[in-house]
């Protein structure tokens, strides 16, 4: 793995049954970037998420994070390591208000944060992503988009060096978008190191400065927004053998 | 309203308390029995209300309780010294069925623990030192009216208490969050294992000793009483119809069904149709009301809210 990396993904393979959802993937994730992770519907990504955080044991391939091999180690363990993702269907505590969820995260994760500062940090928290007015309602009764946020919320309050975001924009409406691209960028500069599956690919375009293209499991690109978008294995993979 | 309720809790275990002054033994009985009803259903609601992981095994822990208390007192040991004792055995029972049965989600574990409760049954009756299917007797003069009440009062105010306690802590929130999704409780940091291990191992050790007082109550057990799955299924029915997960229901379910089965054994024409009437409280509950008594308090009171401050528009959406 190179010395400067943060996270490096060495011959991931994932398989259901017969189907190999991951086959081989590699690459490797720096401090401070923004990854951008796209790819048709199928494409794997997920299921990538899932392996990286523990939800998933990778079939076979190593993944090392800050020096040490991560896989194979439970969602929560992985969380107090450092790496935490959202949910791309969102999954509240509907029963709880906003700021129990928030502070859930803040209590169990990297952060271990107790009392008064967990109170301060949950708030600090919720403030950054706009959900400060927020605070009291139960989380079953907010909007998507609010929803969508409460997932970047909770994931931030785990306190992570890498936060894996999986489809925060899907389903928000433009003005939503850009809100969520300027938080991006704030969760960058505040110094955590985003990893992205974004649909959107003008927002992903926008934020990250590497992008990789999964499709069918396999890695067909991988480098800047502008390479990457010029890449006929990538035109073919979106628009089809006609495109070219 | 905060005031109200520490004062009626603090008015009940003083009434409990001093009831042997100024009541008869047979409603003391009932009252025993009454508490160890709301002991059983308070300590199970720990694992299956706040961490929503229901066990039907739960038998198994009472009957560990009454057996470790009869089995020592035999050989001359003080029945209430046997108490930690038959604490720890359980939970550490709970930590090995616990091990391999939450792996399982939702039914397939409720089931598991159907198995675990039925196999410990079978081996207690099949076994000699346990004294076979006829039981134990406990030994002459292992009984003392006033201790065997007190120490069940005290137990069942202790278990609301360490229920209360539970429940607001981070300990709590953290069964809460398993319970509403344990994989995003999995993603936030939470080791979902350990945290219902931990509860397991909590409302076994509760029911165990509540097993211990049992045995000293009634002087004789057998696999047919402490292990009986009408018991398990007893322990479950009880939260249940009172309010699963909250604090109130299990005392409000346990003296529901309590007091039915205290009326009903005394009437001979209904003495066996107990069964019936849980049967049809439970289903009439889970068509129209999963969240038991409570929940139709809740809608009661949401009800009276309603009529009080008409119309205003926010007062739907919240």
């Amino acid at each position: 793995m190179p010395p400067d990396a943060l996270l490096s993904v060495r011959g991931v393979s994932r398989r259901f049954g017969g189907l190999l959802a991951l086959s081989s993937i590699e690459f490797d994730v720096a401090p401070g970037d923004v990854f951008g992770i796209i790819g048709p519907n199928g494409a794997g990504k997920t299921t990538l998420f899932s392996c990286l955080v523990g939800a998933l044991a990778p079939s076979s391939g190593e993944i090392w994070f800050r020096g040490k091999r991560i896989d194979g180690l439970p969602n929560h363990a992985a969380v107090k390591r450092g790496i935490v993702r959202t949910h791309q269907i969102v999954r509240p505590f509907r029963a709880m208000s906003v700021t129990e969820n928030v502070a859930i995260a803040a209590h169990f994760g990297a952060g271990r944060r107790r009392g008064s500062d967990a109170t301060r940090r949950v708030r600090d928290i919720l403030e950054r992503t706009g959900l400060a007015s927020e605070a009291s309602s139960l989380a079953g009764v907010l909007t998507i988009g609010q929803l969508k946020r409460l997932e970047i919320a909770r994931a931030l309050a785990t306190e992570p060096q890498v936060i894996c975001l999986d489809e925060v924009m899907g389903g928000l409406n433009p003005a939503e978008i850009q809100g969520a691209m300027t938080l991006i960028r704030e969760i960058r500069d505040s110094g955590v190191t985003v990893l992205m599956i974004e649909h959107h690919v003008h927002a992903v375009v926008g934020v990250s400065n590497r992008i990789l293209v999964l499709n069918f499991g396999q890695k067909i690109a991988e480098g800047s927004p502008q390479a990457v978008l010029n890449d006929p294995a990538v035109i073919t993979a979106y628009l089809g053998d006609e495109a070219k | 309203m905060k005031f109200v309720r520490y004062a009626f809790c603090l008015a009940s275990a003083l009434f409990v308390l001093s009831a042997p002054f100024f009541l008869e033994r047979g409603t003391l009985n009932d009252l025993w029995n009454l508490a160890l009803a709301v002991t059983l259903a308070s300590a199970w609601n720990i694992l299956g209300g706040f961490a929503g992981q229901v066990s039907l095994g739960y038998s198994a822990f009472l009957g560990i309780g009454a057996y470790t208390t009869a089995l020592l007192s035999l050989r001359g040991v003080d029945p209430f010294l046997t108490l930690p004792l038959a604490a720890v055995l359980a939970a550490l029972f709970s930590v090995a069925i616990g091990l391999p049965a939450f792996r399982l989600r939702g039914p397939y574990f409720t089931i598991a623990t159907i198995g675990v409760g039925e196999a410990v049954r079978v081996c207690a009756a099949s076994v000699s030192f346990t004294g076979g299917s006829s039981g134990l007797r406990m030994p002459a003069g292992s009984f003392d009216f006033n201790h065997n009440y007190f120490s069940m009062m005290i137990l069942a105010i202790l278990t609301i208490a360490l229920a209360a306690y539970v429940k607001k802590s981070a300990f709590g929130r953290a069964l809460a969050a398993i319970r509403q999704d344990i994989d995003a409780a999995e993603a936030l940091g939470i080791n979902s294992t350990r945290f219902k291990l931990a509860a397991h191992a909590l409302s076994a050790a509760v029911v165990a000793v509540a097993g211990s007082l049992y045995a000293i109550n009634f002087q004789y057990i057998a696999p047919g009483s402490v292990f009986d799955f009408q018991l398990s299924l007893n322990i479950v029915l009880m939260p249940i119809i009172g309010g699963v997960g909250t604090l109130v229901g299990p005392v409000l379910g346990a003296l529901i069904v309590s007091t039915l089965q205290i009326k009903l054994l005394s009437m001979p024409m209904l003495r066996d149709s107990f069964l019936f009437i849980y049967g049809g409280l439970l289903i009439f509950l889970m068509l129209f009301e999963p969240k038991g008594v409570m929940g139709i308090r809740d809608r009661v009171i949401a009800f009276f809210r309603r009529i009080a401050r008409p119309r205003t528009g926010s007062a739907d959406a919240a």
